[in-house]
């Protein structure tokens, strides 16, 4: 069974449309790309899987997202609860300006927990499965504004991996990177797909091509097309994905 | 064509520069005038003494307690309510009409002279409410007068912080009063701070607002409850250079009270600026 | 490792069965021919389907790697080389079939004699052999290994050029015989041109490692 799935699902911005009956399921530990041009509605789907879209005024949604058989969008969800399952990574790297550790425990303290040892060892294995323990095992309690941009986003995948999400949204992860950085996170979105459901939206196609296994393109609020990522960048069926995957258009 | 583009931009860069040096000249001007003429009487004496012999002997302790209680008991009042009322508009409030009104109200009370707030606080807390002149009048009086200063600043701090952060605690299943509580504030904090020592400022100064309200002409002895009259530094002052029994006699007396409220002033604004810092570095660095 | 990195070694192991797979096309065709074994020939024309499968698939991935991973410099050479290999070995399994496919219009067998004059078991052994150096050389990265082929292929074309002076002479003594006698000419000719296409995958790999070589050298010095 698909872990995320959605059916005929329709979003409003006031009266602006923004997504057009998408239909589209996600396998559990895979990696799914949205690729397609700006305002194509790609962030848009994306937010709806954590409900960001509630933060929006006169926002409006039709349809159900479901996420392992359950509509997040029923009267009795927990907001909360919804997004300790489905963690987020944003474009901009965003810690807190506060401590590396006290970044990745934030979550842990949401959660109420509150015995040292046991969030000391959360954070060394959040921090480890980002990649970035080695980095920063001697200076836990220094700022995390002094982290480099490529630190601070992988500080922020170790922040959202803490609070054991089994669904990792990554809003354009790599666009305010470096290409080192980028490959580096591009990495471990590889190693986290082996325990996570990764679902990412990037600007870069070839990003798309290199991380994820299933890609959808998007248009003007239309998913045109979705399928294997070789498929799409090797032969896809659709002449507008064609033209955009080729960088004829968009 | 060259040469007068750049003669113009020499021009304006002299004349933006003699400004800004005006306005350092005209404050070390005030201070010097202030400190060369208040210096010679201030000692030991004139800080922990009651003025004696119709004003122009003895010291100016009772007047240096009350502004410094006027100052506490208006923030304990306004602080309070103007941080949350900052975080109320600035957090919870949709964006509308009802919004823009509150913050057009809060713009229009800023705007109000000072005077009409004395007149409002005699009205209302001396009178209506029967608090008669005393220090709890005269702090609620004080307190409206600050409380816009305390909004505004409060909602500028807030607004600054990127809203990057409350995403991303929402995103981790936080609440938003949690948000609030242990991203949003100690981040706004520094600034909020900033906006507290503007008050500082606005209060020690005000002399009107307390004229009704508060203080005491000529009172050698310091407070035993909310409800007593205190003397205060600006209406002494305020006193002292306009009808004091002897007001020649009274000018070194005057320049001493006025160098200790700058003295206030400025190093309430210090400890201000310390805690500032001290939160900036624990936070952004 | 990484990602790509990752997906390069999966499409080395491809070709690497590859390879064993054409090398046991050579091997049962040249069962199939010394023991005039057509049963062994029909099962050679029937693994050729087998080859081409995998000749697909194998282009298939160097597509997609080209198209998603996008590879630059030595990953961009390797790629390449692999493709190009890919297309070398498929080759020879198509000579491997086209021997079994004149074993199965052979109407009787050749003598004894005369094929061990042609060195014919040589000439195969020799061919195995080559794609023996060439996988080493692949597997381990290391391409001296495939200067072997060179001194292998020279060998192959001396026997080459021997054997078909022999037919000749053969044919000249047999004109009853010459039709099988040109057949078995094609053989030896083929076995020749599976030496070529070693050469070819043995330079391949040598273009592709020795340049990584250089690239090592260059961060030895810059390190000084």
């Amino acid at each position: 069974m698909a872990q995320i799935e959605t059916k005929d699902l329709n979003f409003y911005y006031g009266q602006a449309q923004a997504l057009r009956n998408i239909n589209i399921a996600m396998e559990k530990n895979s990696v799914t790309a949205f690729i397609g041009p700006s305002g194509c509605g790609k962030s848009t789907l994306l937010r709806l899987f954590n409900r960001m879209n509630d933060l929006i005024d006169g926002s409006r949604i039709e349809g159900s997202v479901m996420i392992d058989g359950a509509d997040i969008y029923a009267r009795n969800v927990n907001v909360e609860d919804l997004r300790k399952k489905v963690g987020m990574v944003f474009q901009k790297p965003n810690p807190f300006p506060k401590s590396i550790f006290e970044n990745v425990a934030y979550g842990l303290r949401v959660n109420g927990i509150s015995s040292r040892s046991e969030i000391e060892g959360i954070v060394e294995a959040s921090l480890q499965s980002a990649a970035l323990w080695s980095e920063v095992k001697d200076k836990l309690n220094k700022s995390a504004l002094q982290l480099s941009g490529g630190q601070q986003q992988r500080l922020c995948i170790a922040r959202a991996l803490a609070v054991a999400p089994s669904i990792l949204l990554m809003d354009e992860p790599a666009s305010a990177l470096d290409p080192i950085s980028t490959s580096k996170i591009e990495e471990l979105i590889f190693e986290l797909k082996k325990q996570y459901t990764i679902v990412i939206v990037t600007h870069s196609m070839q990003q798309a091509a290199r991380v994820s296994d299933r890609t959808a393109f998007f248009y003007m609020g239309v998913m045109v097309e979705f399928d294997d990522t070789t498929t799409i960048f090797t032969n896809p069926k659709e002449e507008r994905t064609l033209n955009y995957v080729t960088g004829r258009f968009g | 064509m060259a040469d007068t583009k750049r003669i113009k931009q020499s021009i304006y860069f002299w004349i933006f520069r003699a400004m800004s040096m005006m306005v350092v000249f005209i404050l070390v001007a005030i201070l010097y005038f202030i400190v060369s003429r208040g210096i010679g009487v201030i000692n030991w004496d004139f800080l922990t003494k009651s003025p004696e012999e119709g004003m122009v002997k003895g010291g100016i302790f009772p007047a240096i307690v009350g502004t410094l209680v006027l100052i506490a008991g208006s923030l304990i009042f306004a602080f309070p309510v103007g941080v949350f009322s900052a975080i109320y508009l600035n957090e919870y409030m949709k964006k509308g009409k009802v919004k823009s009104f509150l913050q057009l109200m809060t713009n229009n009370l800023a705007g109000v002279p000072s005077v009409v707030f004395g007149l409002f606080g005699m009205a209302l807390f001396v009178n209506k409410l029967k608090f008669g002149d005393s220090i709890i009048a005269g702090s609620l009086t004080l307190g409206l007068l600050v409380l816009p200063v305390i909004i505004r600043t409060t909602e500028e701090a807030l607004k600054a912080v990127d809203d990057n952060y409350r995403l991303a605690s929402y995103a981790m299943g936080a609440s938003k009063l949690y948000t609030i509580k242990k991203v949003i504030l100690p981040i706004a904090l520094p600034d909020i701070i900033t906006g507290l020592i503007l008050s500082i400022g606005r209060v020690s100064g005000e002399t009107a607002p307390i004229l009704f309200t508060v203080a005491a002409y000529f009172l050698p002895k310091l407070p035993h409850s909310i409800f007593d009259q205190v003397m205060a530094l600006p209406y002494h002052l305020y006193v002292l250079a306009t009808s004091g029994t002897n007001i020649e006699k009274a000018r070194p007396v005057a320049f001493g009270t006025a160098l200790v409220l700058v003295m206030i002033v400025l190093f309430t604004n210090i400890i201000a600026n310390v805690v500032r810092a001290y939160y900036n570095k624990k936070y952004k660095k | 490792m990484t990602h790509l990195e990752q997906v390069l070694s999966d499409l080395k192991a491809e070709l690497q069965e590859m390879a064993v797979l054409v090398q046991s096309q050579l091997k049962k065709s040249r069962s199939a021919l010394m023991d005039l074994d057509k049963t062994l020939a029909k099962e050679v024309l029937h693994n050729e389907k087998r080859v081409n499968a995998m000749e697909l698939k194998i282009d298939k991935m160097c597509e997609n790697i080209v198209a998603l991973y996008n590879p630059v410099a030595n990953d961009m050479r390797t790629v390449f080389a692999y493709f190009k290999i890919n297309s070398h070995l498929e080759r020879m399994g198509d000579y491997a079939k086209n021997i079994a496919y004149n074993v199965i219009e052979l109407p009787e067998p050749y003598s004894k004699g005369l094929m061990e004059k042609l060195e014919l078991e040589k000439m195969f052994h020799i061919a195995n052999e080559m794609i023996n150096e060439n996988v080493v050389a692949l597997m381990t990265s290391n391409p001296s290994s495939a200067h072997e082929v060179f001194e292998m292929d020279t060998q192959l074309n001396l026997m080459h050029n021997k054997g078909i002076d022999i037919i000749v002479e053969e044919i000249k003594a047999n004109t009853d015989k010459t039709r099988s006698l040109l057949e078995l000419a094609s053989i030896v000719r083929r076995l020749e041109r599976v030496g070529d296409y070693n050469t070819n995958i043995a330079e391949e790999i040598i273009f592709c490692f020795e340049a990584l070589v250089l690239k090592h050298k260059n961060t030895g010095t810059s390190n000084d």
